[in-house]
């Protein structure tokens, strides 16, 4: 390790980094709210240390070359490995979603489109091979791989994408693919199949980390990883209560550490301060949304560049947003780890998220929600940019209405890109969603 | 030769006869499948690319519009009755459409028939032969379910063999098809009929034409095609219209499936080594520089001056690839064009104007400048 790469890290990542950080909190703290506090609650307080904790993060893998191994990994892969070794872990689709929420996406996903990449290409992917021709990133400067993991367990799209970033970057590639669960059980063989690859990817990991994986530690982060896991889905849970403390407009922007955090116990610790004061909201009576009269569930992933927009629309109307298929994914899983015999847990833990799974389940994951939740009825986000999570919503809305007489409202856009959100369209259609409601 | 069109048996005279004899049915999606097992089973494998020019209006009420042609197609012919033959659905996962099509059909369209997916693996380590050697296993025992028949081990690997013979003589037409003298269309007529013809009808098929005097090359522009399917087949009369001529491809349905022949004597591991075994191919999880190798290796070898993308519209595993597909080509002095199909448009003006202009540029395109 280079000594003024190792000075320049603790210097910028450990000195002065968190004193503007916690300077630029302090502001936040004491400034008001940007949404309307008509109908919705004032923003959470932890909302300033979410900020702070991932642009911690970010900032960290800004420097993280020459000091730290980096890898790119995808939403739904097993981090603890990395995490065991290491490494610095950046999520293109977090960085992504944080473009596309500072409504940076389009022109960085057009640096990508005029690199010959199609706009019917997943809007996540665009965004991150736009930012890595262009340079362009709201978070400073992007670290470059040492090595890219990849898991199919989201979709298929991750895998053709990384083979596009192990060009560009010249990095190896490691794949742990995950087969569909077409049925509600996975096929013995394709356990065995995942967990074969996570044992073979340990000396690929071990050779560009430059060092042997402890087992100790790897223990050590899944306990972490659960432990963060569990108080995520606890906090999700709290929003059964009425009215509900939070919305999923509120879960999308707390999500941030547990998909890019996991397994580090800072995680474990804002999750625990975030419990808190969902628990003391609820003490106090406090709703998301102040005349909370109707509860609804939201499917897939979010419109990044229209959280407000629609989170006070619907609040305006009454309407609370308090569960998500897509939030839940982070949480849900947390029972099936297990420290104490972390090779098979792992391989259960990644072959079972909702993206993983046939549309059956997630019908059954979304009856479940409405039946817990006391749901009144669901948007289904059909995402331009995401097909397995898009296929099949149109069956399951029907069954929505027909089998639980639940609205159910089919909501066309893409996740990052604005150029196909139509807000006329969507504002009549919500209007009208809103009427069904009663 | 031109061979007689009528010497093919059509899709539909092969499954009459097939089923006359008692036996049954598979409808098979794309891509890669062990043909050999379900014919152990005494099942036909009869693929489903699409197909094209269907009513898009029932598998429109279960997809989005952003879902490629060929799997609602799919959709759309089998809620309009088209695959009553089939005693079988089997959807080998391609990419994320495909996946979501088996979902579809398993939990709310259900068909009538079972259906069966079967999981590829994206590599080509050990863990991908011993997985989709298992998933193979796991095949043959739903199938024994379903027919009451248990081939054994010797079974198999005859069914093996036999494909495998089939895939060699394939091999052989695509290496000597510009001496076969015959159109693309001619060509591709020939050679699709492997996506329904038993083994052993399309081997008898296959000898008969490279059995025939080898005739003097063909000429014309030559230019190697990229894609899924070569739909509507119309494009490939209309290429040598306008004076080109496919030396090769690169087609999904095609010369990504010139599957070698396996070596181990374990059937289930044989067949896995096949599939895995094959050129390389995005729903394989291919890296790009391996395809590109491919294609630029292939170019020079059957002397294509140029590539045409041939792509169905929202197909991931073919866009994510080609922008550096093409940026390769063109450094190694291949040009190529990009053009985009629905299943059910017809061939479009636009898109011929785009082809002629490309072949008038290749065939313009100096020694030179190819160097």
């Amino acid at each position: 390790m280079n000594p003024v790469n190792a000075l320049r890290y603790h210097w910028n990542v450990n000195v002065l980094g968190p004193a503007v950080l916690r300077l630029q909190r302090w502001q936040a703290e004491r400034r008001p709210a940007r949404w309307d506090t008509r109908y919705l609650a004032p923003p959470l307080r932890i909302a300033p240390r979410t900020k702070e904790l991932v642009a911690r993060h970010w900032l960290a893998g800004r420097y993280a070359n020459g000091y730290r191994k980096v890898a790119w990994v995808t939403s739904g892969a097993p981090v603890e490995l990395l995490k065991a070794l290491d490494f610095y872990v950046l999520y293109p689709e977090n960085h992504a979603a944080i473009c596309g929420t500072a409504r940076l996406a389009v022109d960085i996903a057009s640096e990508a489109e005029s690199a010959g990449y199609s706009r019917d290409l997943c809007s996540y992917a665009r965004t991150d091979i736009g930012a890595v021709l262009s340079g362009k990133t709201p978070v400073g400067r992007l670290p470059k791989p040492d090595v890219l993991f990849a898991c199919t367990n989201i979709c298929q799209t991750v895998l053709f994408w990384y083979r596009v970033l192990a060009e560009y970057f010249g990095a190896p590639l490691v794949l742990i693919d995950t087969p569909f669960v077409y049925t509600e059980e996975a096929a013995g063989h394709a356990v065995r199949y995942v967990r074969r690859q996570l044992e073979e990817a340990v000396p690929v990991l071990e050779r560009i980390a430059g060092k042997r994986l402890d087992e100790r530690k790897l223990r050590e982060v899944g306990l972490l990883s659960k432990r963060a896991s569990e108080l995520w889905l606890e906090i999700l849970q709290r929003c059964r209560h009425r009215p509900a403390p939070i919305s999923v407009f509120d879960q999308f922007i707390q999500m941030a550490p547990i998909v890019e955090m996991r397994g580090d116990p800072e995680t474990v610790d804002f999750y625990a301060a975030l419990l808190k004061e969902v628990d003391e909201r609820i003490a106090a009576g406090v709703g998301a949304v102040k005349n909370e009269r109707k509860r609804v569930l939201w499917d897939n992933l979010p419109i990044w560049y229209r959280l407000r927009y629609l989170a006070e629309f619907l609040a305006r109307h009454g309407v609370a947003v308090v569960a998500s298929t897509y939030t839940n994914a982070w949480g849900e899983l947390a029972p099936l780890i297990d420290p104490d015999d972390l090779w098979e847990s792992m391989a259960r833990t990644y072959i079972y998220p909702i993206l993983n799974r046939g549309t059956g389940h997630k019908l059954r994951t979304m009856r479940q929600m409405v039946e817990e939740y006391g749901l009144d009825g669901a948007i289904l986000h059909s995402d331009r940019s995401c097909k397995p999570y898009s296929i099949g919503q149109m069956d399951q809305r029907d069954r929505l209405i027909r089998e639980l007489g639940v609205p159910a409202l089919l909501l066309e856009a893409d996740h990052n890109d604005y150029r196909v959100f139509a807000e006329e369209q969507v504002a009549t259609r919500l209007a009208a969603f809103v009427e069904m409601l009663g | 030769m031109e061979p007689d069109p009528r010497s093919i048996p059509s899709c539909t005279e092969t499954i009459r006869a097939w089923t006359a004899r008692g036996g049954g049915v598979a409808a098979v999606l794309p891509i890669h499948y062990p043909r050999a097992l379900l014919r152990a089973f005494g099942l036909l494998p009869v693929e489903v690319w699409g197909p094209p020019q269907v009513d898009p209006a029932p598998g429109a009420a279960h997809l989005q519009p952003y879902v490629c042609s060929i799997v609602g197609n799919a959709l759309s012919f089998l809620l309009k009755d088209g695959l009553d033959v089939a005693d079988v659905i089997i959807v080998p996962h391609a990419c994320d459409s495909l996946q979501g099509l088996g979902s579809l059909l398993l939990d709310f369209v259900r068909p009538r028939q079972p259906v069966f997916p079967l999981y590829l693996p994206r590599g080509r380590r050990e863990s991908d032969r011993q997985f989709l050697a298992d998933e193979c296993r796991a095949l043959y025992g739903k199938l024994a379910a379903i027919t009451g028949r248990a081939p054994s081990e010797e079974e198999l690997l005859e069914s093996i063999r036999r494909e495998e013979e089939a895939d060699g003589l394939l091999a052989e037409l695509h290496h000597r098809r510009r001496a076969l003298s015959l159109t693309d269309l001619a060509f591709y007529r020939l050679v699709r009929a492997r996506e329904y013809l038993p083994a052993e009808e399309f081997s008898a098929l296959a000898r008969s034409v490279l059995d025939t005097p080898p005739a003097d090359p063909r000429t014309g522009i030559p230019v190697l095609l990229s894609g899924i399917v070569p739909e509507p087949m119309a494009l490939l009369d209309a290429i040598n219209e306008m004076g080109g001529t496919v030396v090769a491809d690169d087609l999904a349905c095609c010369g990504r499936r010139l599957y070698p022949p396996g070596v181990s004597s374990d059937p289930f591991r044989r067949m896995a080594e096949r599939i895995l075994d094959g050129p390389p191919d995005p729903t394989r999880g291919s890296p790009i520089t391996e395809r590109l190798q491919h294609l630029v290796r292939t170019a020079r070898e059957t002397g294509a001056r140029g590539v045409i993308f041939y792509d169905v519209k929202f197909c991931e595993p073919e866009l994510f690839d080609l922008p550096l597909l093409r940026r390769g080509l063109q450094e190694a002095g291949l040009p190529s064009v990009h053009v985009e199909v629905d299943l059910n448009d017809p061939l479009s003006g636009q898109t011929l104007t785009r082809i002629e202009a490309f072949l008038e540029m290749v065939a313009g395109q100096t020694e030179e400048a190819r160097r």
